[in-house]
């Protein structure tokens, strides 16, 4: 019976049997599918939820408005408008005089106490506006302050007034001070002014990440002028000029390689080499993006050199054979083809850089520092740096001010990816 | 003519390899890939204005044979060409000779049409442009349209120059390729199978186009259609298996072929 060929009855009867079989293993693996996206879904969206559900309090704190009488004598001594003279000046005491005119504490201490409700940058603020707008002297005008971080947890109900005082970072004289605050309509909850356009700061009501923000552009420019030309220009010598020998061989495993290479280890190697050897100053972002570019070399050209290997060999035939020189045929055809691929992946590097951390730390980006970077040579920190030193923090306050800046994170990266795709998405169309 | 390398080849090669006005001459020509010998002592002459094709099997080797004329087997690592081939006596594996100015004078039609993707009007101005042949801008234009003139496109394509070449029908990207191809003005154009892709109504359009170039231009085609063979070419060659069996006028191959091969193959019984 083995040996007898199959009718076409027993032969189409035995696929319809089959058949069935076949149907439910395309459909289990169908639905195999979905559950896993739709997981993968659920849980970005968790994700996402839980971020921007906590995070976005970050971007909001808690502000007093007070009466403040711009007296040139008092805030501008000398009467030139410089940082001298308005350092000298006595703006936060003026910022004390019209709160305590609210509040009315009695007494030294209370007093002493009652000056920590506005934050300490009182007098920094006084010294913008006046430098901002001369005319603001001899009026009066309504100002908005910060509140201290304390005070500002307490609003936002992390402080309780049930705990005990002892157990309590607040007292109850300063509760007694903000009730009364409260009742004269003087305490807003507001879009914080501090979370984008400050810098690190000890004082968590006043830290912002414009300082992390900048470094971070900065260090990734580095990066990217590094690593993009660096990447391509191997990836086009590996794959259509070198010859495919041992050597060649050797030096793909190593690039290979070297994609998986923990990246704390590329930042003892900038350690050693950029600062050690070089004698590079320390945390700069030149030394941060030469690092960061060392990380994404790898990833540049790996997929560089995939880019390039899609382009069909039909077209170098076609240049090959009307006469065109190699380098002809690299720059007019093989690159503007494989571009599409090469920014997609550097574009994927560069978010990889983007929220780095370890090798930054090696490399000592992770100082405090409160001036925003003008230049890569200047001192800075990046996002992700910045990030970490916050979740560090012992102030209540700074867990929002972390959670903001995680989403100030995810946006940048979210718009790199955007970026991605609209670059792929335009440069293949020109066919 | 007759020295002993030249007897050596004729042993093999049956019919007239020799040609009065010739352009382009292979004398024992070896091609190998690794250890494969794809070539195997090869010795034909090709006639200026003339049109010739080259018949086989699969895998007897004329593509590659084919591509020996404008190196470019250059770009397959493996490949090794061994012998001499001369246009106008003058040794193209020379050390001297650059490939680029070479593939200027001997251009190239592919089996697949393979425009780049590049607008109608770029990828005919692509070859003057990067061999310097125009003075400016109008000049450009007139080789354009020339070109593409000679190659039949004009009247389909004139309104569109700067459309993308890649949106053209099949046959249209094979005359299109064919342009690019005459656009730099070369000796002999090299066609590789360029019907092999396209339908009978546009074959014709190209058997035509190429019976017409073939008054101007040295045309090498390799083809599998014997047919096609007998209409566009006055000389035939047959390879088998990497050797050269027999070249003749087309009309003798196919009406008296004297090697027992080329019968076999003419009559249908290989191939």
């Amino acid at each position: 019976m083995n040996n007898k060929i199959i009718t076409p009855l027993e032969a189409s009867n035995k696929v319809k049997k089959s058949i069935a079989k076949r149907r439910a293993k395309d459909n289990r693996l169908k639905l195999y599918g979905r559950v896993a996206i739709s997981l993968a879904v659920c849980f970005l969206l968790i994700l996402f939820y839980s971020i921007f559900s906590k995070g976005y309090s970050g971007f909001f704190q808690y502000y007093v408005t007070l009466d403040i009488n711009f007296d040139r004598e008092r805030i501008d001594p000398k009467g030139d408008l410089s940082d001298n003279s308005l350092f000298d000046g006595e703006a936060s005491k003026i910022v004390n005089e019209s709160l305590f005119s609210i509040i009315q504490p009695q007494g030294r201490k209370a007093k002493k106490q009652a000056k920590k409700i506005v934050s300490s940058g009182k007098d920094v603020r006084i010294a913008k506006m006046v430098k901002n707008d001369p005319s603001l002297f001899g009026t009066t005008t309504k100002v908005k302050f910060a509140l201290d971080d304390d005070i500002d947890s307490f609003l936002r109900g992390y402080i309780k007034r049930e705990t005990p005082e002892s157990e309590r970072r607040i007292s109850n004289k300063i509760i007694e001070y903000i009730d009364k605050l409260n009742e004269e309509g003087r305490i807003s909850y507001e879009f914080s002014d501090y979370i984008l356009s400050g810098s690190a700061s000890g004082n968590p009501e006043m830290a912002g990440i414009k300082g992390a923000f900048i470094g971070s552009m900065l260090t990734l420019s580095v990066c990217l002028l590094i690593a993009f030309p660096l990447g391509v220009a191997t990836a086009i010598y590996l794959e259509e000029v070198a010859k495919k020998n041992k050597i060649t061989e050797f030096i793909e495993v190593n690039i290979n390689n070297l994609a998986a290479v923990p990246s704390v280890v590329f930042g003892i190697m900038g350690l050693a080499i950029f600062i050690s050897i070089f004698g590079m100053p320390r945390s700069i972002p030149l030394v941060g993006g030469m690092v960061l570019a060392l990380m994404t070399l790898p990833t540049i050209i790996i997929s560089s050199r995939a880019a390039i290997r899609a382009v069909p060999p039909s077209v170098r035939d076609a240049a090959y054979g009307i006469g065109a020189s190699k380098l002809q045929v690299i720059f007019h055809h093989v690159i503007p083809l494989a571009m599409p691929g090469m920014l997609t992946g550097t574009i994927i590097g560069m978010a990889q850089a983007l929220g780095e951390t370890a090798p930054l730390l090696m490399i000592g980006m992770v100082a405090f520092i409160v001036d925003v970077p003008n230049s890569i040579v200047d001192p800075g920190t990046v996002l992700p740096v910045q990030i970490f030193m916050w979740a560090d923090f012992a102030e209540r306050m700074f867990i929002q001010k972390t959670s903001a800046a995680i989403i100030v994170l995810l946006g940048f990266l979210i718009s790199m990816n955007a970026l991605a795709v609209y670059l792929r998405k335009k440069l293949e169309r020109r066919w | 003519m007759n020295n002993i390398n030249d007897l050596k080849s004729l042993e093999l090669t049956v019919g007239d390899v020799f040609s009065k006005n010739a352009r382009l001459k292979a004398r024992n020509v070896n091609v190998f890939y690794g250890n494969n010998k794809a070539i195997d002592n090869v010795t034909i002459d090709i006639g200026s204005k003339e049109v010739i094709s080259f018949i086989g099997p699969s895998g007897c080797g004329k593509s590659t044979f084919l591509r020996c004329f404008n190196r470019m087997n250059d770009t397959i690592d493996s490949c090794v060409v061994q012998g001499e081939i001369t246009i106008d006596d003058e040794n193209i594996y020379d050390k001297k000779i650059d490939v680029v100015p070479l593939r200027a004078r001997i251009g190239m039609v592919f089996q697949k049409p393979n425009p780049f993707p590049k607008s109608i009007y770029d990828n005919v101005a692509y070859g003057p442009r990067i061999h310097g042949l125009s003075e400016n801008k109008e000049h450009l234009d007139v080789i354009v349209e020339e070109s593409l003139k000679r190659a039949g496109l004009w009247q389909e394509v004139s309104d569109r120059l700067q459309s993308p070449g890649t949106g053209l029908s099949g046959g249209q990207q094979q005359r299109l390729c064919i342009a690019r191809a005459i656009a730099v003005s070369p000796e002999v154009i090299l066609m590789d199978e360029p019907c092999s892709a396209l339908d009978p109504i546009a074959t014709a359009k190209i058997e035509d186009l190429i019976h017409e170039l073939g008054n101007d231009y040295s045309i090498v085609i390799v083809t599998h259609s014997m047919q096609q063979a007998a209409r566009v070419s006055k000389r035939t060659a047959y390879f088998h298996l990497g050797k050269l069996i027999e070249v003749g006028k087309t009309k003798e191959i196919f009406t008296r072929p004297q090697h027992h091969q080329t019968e076999a193959y003419i009559s249908g019984k290989i191939g």
